[in-house]
């Protein structure tokens, strides 16, 4: 499970976490949702190693992920899907999907494979273009390349930065039933940060309502639903 | 006619080495940001170090091989040692300031470019060295008829081109090359996707050591050897990679046999004097009409 | 009294002081470091070039001894071929030069970073071979042959018997002055602080309705201006031709400015003063050693890289910066 206990983390100059200690279980979609500027992406990015955090504790599974490198945390099992379909536009499909696997090439070499050819069973759409250059994909395509890229490390934590981005609601939808499906066959964990709280919180099993970089709500995702008075303080609806 | 294929051929070798050096300079510039003024003095010290070799009696493959080597551990070292400490200084004070974080690389490549120099003369600047082709410098004779260019020419072409070969060959089908692209155009991906990039930023300081070893090598027979040699070569290599884009590989190699020719021509139809001249107008009004290159893309690099 | 007066007369008095310390030391020093100390005055005014430019402005030139070159030409030429007195010639280089900083500042308005450099670094390279090209106008590779004349004779009646190097000294004086209170002013004033914003934030400034481009062309001219003043008096020893100015010369400018302290005027000294007196100390120091002439020859110059880039690495901002932080 994912642990985090009294993350402090700034953004430039502005303080964006203050203080934020929440568990994520293992093998459940833990959502994290707020208003912009609530520190939601702030917060992966320190989980992912790309911002320091000034102090406090992360632990998945019992290592500690404090101020680790990036390629450091990904060899332990946590992808980051960073927002805004996070692919090289230069670079073709397939090139895209080979970037995310190539730490695990000389002691995975078998399963490299395998993995690979997981992703295009998973995203048919990303086979049929595989040659094609990654800028030329529609949103939706970009978005289900980078989650490919970030899943083909076969990691056992995601971090999912807001996904349905300028995406359409029907192409959102696939996505999420998707990675829903990999939770419940193969026990991966997700942290799915989301604007769209409704459709977050729909799927989530676990929601963390942040608000100025605090905490203010940890709770089951169906009671966080229900609770109307919470939504419309920081949802706004 | 004889002299328009004299010039050609002319053209096409010192272009192809000019590709070379051009190919080093965006190597650097695609897998570090910066723009390495100090090439062409780290391939006039590893010819030195090849020159030497040969002078105590080794043979020729061996120093070349030795050279190269030296090129790729040099550039290594430029970069561990200097380069990355440069770049990992906190953005407070002088380097708050955009133009000057930009500027900073600049000036320590010139630093180095100075310590190579003065070094260089120190060893070796006591007496004048030339330096010896591994093949025949004379024309080539086929169907008694005199060509217009030398078996060291052919050698140069076949060599550059086998190393454009072998570089097209390493980013598009291996691994390493595709992180090194990867690492180029995006870090921030890069470094999610588990890819170490300061590593991979080593390997392309020492790649595009090897390459510029290996254009002063081809180069410095047609010249003396001394520290200040290959200065122009440096020039030359920088215009190239800008007129090809600096953001392209093909594009530079493109660019160093446009210049190439454009040297030959003026060294042949006009004045050698006139040589920087021409440069520097041809430079100016790439620079004006297409600033990112022939080939470049107006991508802004991401940090 | 108003902040502007205020400043205006406190870079008067740093100016006066500067110029009573320089010709005290005129007074008292021996013939060959009055000489010196005339070379530190002259490219004090093109280091304080690089200052305007790089430090202030932000734009890396690799092209000021170019610059100085122009200057150097455009008052032998006024001088030669004109007739006109050193002052008239002086102040021509200044006009010369300004107007190719206004050239190079249409083209290089547009570059940054490494581009600019490399367009600089060309330029300087080129500028030389103009000399060649039109040997008959600018005296080829011998180049041309002027001098700072005589003392003028009041100035005899005043102090007395004027050495040749202390003549050079004095004549430089006054215009060291005037480029060093110039640049007070200008520092300390708006366009300083506009030269700053672009330096510093271009994108913030420009949305501050700051014209970038067009500030950029006067740093050019202005900074030229300068460099081109610092040449003319640099060719006055005796000559301006290719060899004066080559591009060693650009890179001392901006050596000089960079350990000095690229963002100040004291800076600007304290890296012109090394520059000139660095090459004298080390041989002074290594005497009795008793160094090879091979060594001999290129310890400076290793010795001036190395600085260079240990400032670079370990204190971009220079020597000036660290006496600045432990007042």
């Amino acid at each position: 499970m994912l642990e985090i206990r009294n993350l402090i983390a700034s953004y430039g100059r502005v303080l964006a976490i203050r203080d934020i200690s929440f568990t994520a279980a293992a093998g459940k979609i833990t959502t994290v949702i707020g208003a912009n500027g609530a520190g939601k992406s702030t917060l992966l990015r320190v989980i992912s190693g790309l911002e320091p955090a000034t102090s406090g504790s992360i632990t998945w599974q019992g290592h500690s992920l404090l101020n680790k490198t990036p390629e450091a945390i990904v060899r332990l099992g946590v992808a980051h899907v960073p927002e805004g379909h996070a692919v090289i536009a230069s670079l073709t499909v397939a090139e895209n999907i080979e970037m995310g696997a190539l730490f695990r090439r000389r002691t995975h070499k078998q399963d490299v494979r395998v993995a690979i050819s997981e992703m295009y069973a998973l995203f048919p759409r990303l086979e049929e273009r595989r040659n094609q250059l990654a800028g030329t994909l529609s949103g939706g395509e970009r978005q289900m390349l980078a989650i490919s890229r970030a899943l083909v490390s076969r990691p056992s934590l995601l971090l999912l930065d807001e996904p349905s981005l300028g995406l359409a609601p029907l192409v959102v939808e696939q996505i999420i039933a998707t990675i829903k499906q990999l939770c419940i066959s193969t026990g991966l964990s997700v942290l799915l940060v989301e604007q769209n709280a409704n459709t977050a919180l729909g799927v989530a099993d676990h929601g963390v309502l942040l608000s100025l970089g605090s905490v203010v709500a940890d709770q089951p995702a169906q009671l966080m639903r229900a609770d109307s008075a919470l939504r419309s303080a920081y949802l706004g609806y | 006619m004889d002299t328009a294929l004299t010039t050609l051929f002319l053209g096409t070798t010192r272009g192809a080495v000019f590709a070379l050096a051009a190919m080093g300079l965006v190597l650097v510039w695609r897998g570090a940001g910066i723009v390495n003024f100090a090439q062409m003095g780290q391939a006039m010290f590893t010819t030195y170090i090849a020159s030497s070799l040969i002078i105590s009696g080794h043979g020729y493959w061996l120093a070349f091989l030795i050279a190269l080597i030296a090129g790729a551990l040099l550039g290594a070292l430029v970069d561990l040692a200097i380069m990355r400490p440069l770049t990992r200084r906190s953005h407070t004070g002088i380097l708050a300031s955009d133009s000057m974080r930009a500027t900073v690389p600049v000036i320590a490549s010139l630093g180095i470019l100075g310590i190579l120099q003065s070094l260089a003369g120190m060893f070796w600047a006591a007496e004048e060295r030339g330096f010896p082709t591994p093949v025949s410098d004379v024309a080539v004779k086929a169907f008694g008829k005199t060509a217009p260019f030398t078996n060291f020419d052919l050698f140069i072409i076949i060599v550059v081109a086998l190393t454009l070969v072998a570089t097209t060959l390493f980013f598009t089908k291996t691994g390493m090359g595709l992180a090194m692209r990867a690492t180029a155009l995006n870090p921030e991906v890069a470094r999610l996707s588990g890819i170490r990039i300061g590593r991979v930023r080593t390997l392309s300081w020492a790649i595009s050591g090897v390459a510029s070893s290996l254009a002063g090598l081809l180069i410095t027979p047609s010249a003396n050897l001394s520290p200040n040699t290959l200065d122009l070569i440096l020039i030359v290599g920088f215009t190239a990679a800008v007129v090809g884009g600096l953001n392209s590989l093909p594009g530079s190699v493109v660019g160093g046999f446009i210049l190439g020719l454009l040297i030959a021509i003026i060294n042949v139809y006009d004045a050698p004097d006139d040589v920087f001249l021409a440069l520097l107008v041809f430079l100016l009004v790439v620079l004006i009409l297409k600033p990112s290159g022939l080939f470049g893309s107006k991508k802004v690099r991401n940090a | 009294m108003p902040n502007h007066k205020r400043t205006g007369i406190r870079n008067l008095l740093i100016t006066a002081v500067f110029a009573i310390i320089v010709i005290v030391l005129g007074a008292i020093l021996d013939p060959y470091n009055q000489g010196q100390l005339a070379v530190v005055s002259m490219l004090f005014i093109g280091v304080l070039s690089v200052t305007l430019l790089t430090g202030t402005s932000g734009q890396i030139s690799l092209g000021q001894g170019a610059l100085m070159a122009v200057g150097g030409y455009a008052s032998a030429l006024t001088i030669l071929n004109l007739g006109w007195s050193m002052w008239c010639a002086l102040a021509m280089a200044i006009i010369v030069s300004a107007m190719a900083g206004l050239l190079l500042g249409f083209a290089a308005a547009r570059l940054t970073g490494p581009y600019l450099a490399g367009t600089t670094l060309v330029l300087a390279l080129a500028l030389p071979s103009l000399a060649i090209r039109f040997e008959s106008v600018l005296g080829g590779d011998v180049g041309l042959s002027v001098d700072f004349g005589n003392p003028p004779s009041w100035l005899i009646s005043a102090v007395g018997e004027i050495g040749y190097e202390q003549w050079q000294l004095y004549a430089t004086l006054p215009l060291t002055c005037l480029a060093l209170l110039a640049t007070a002013n200008i520092l300390s004033s708006r366009t300083g602080r506009i030269w700053r914003a672009v330096r510093d934030h271009e994108s913030a400034a420009s949305l501050m309705g700051i014209n970038v481009s067009n500030n950029k062309i006067i740093t050019f001219v202005v900074s030229s201006g300068f460099a081109g003043l610092s040449g003319a008096l640099y060719g006055l020893r005796g000559i301006v031709g290719p060899s004066v100015y080559p591009i060693s010369l650009s890179l001392l400018l901006l050596t000089g400015a960079i350990l000095g302290g690229l963002r100040s005027i004291a800076g600007a000294l304290i890296g012109s003063a090394l520059v000139v007196f660095l090459p004298d100390f080390i041989e002074w120091a290594t005497k009795p050693l008793a160094l090879s002439e091979q060594i001999g020859n290129y310890l400076p110059g290793l010795i001036g890289a190395v600085l260079l880039l240990l400032t670079v690495v370990l204190n971009p901002a220079g020597i000036a910066s660290a006496l600045h932080r432990h007042k």
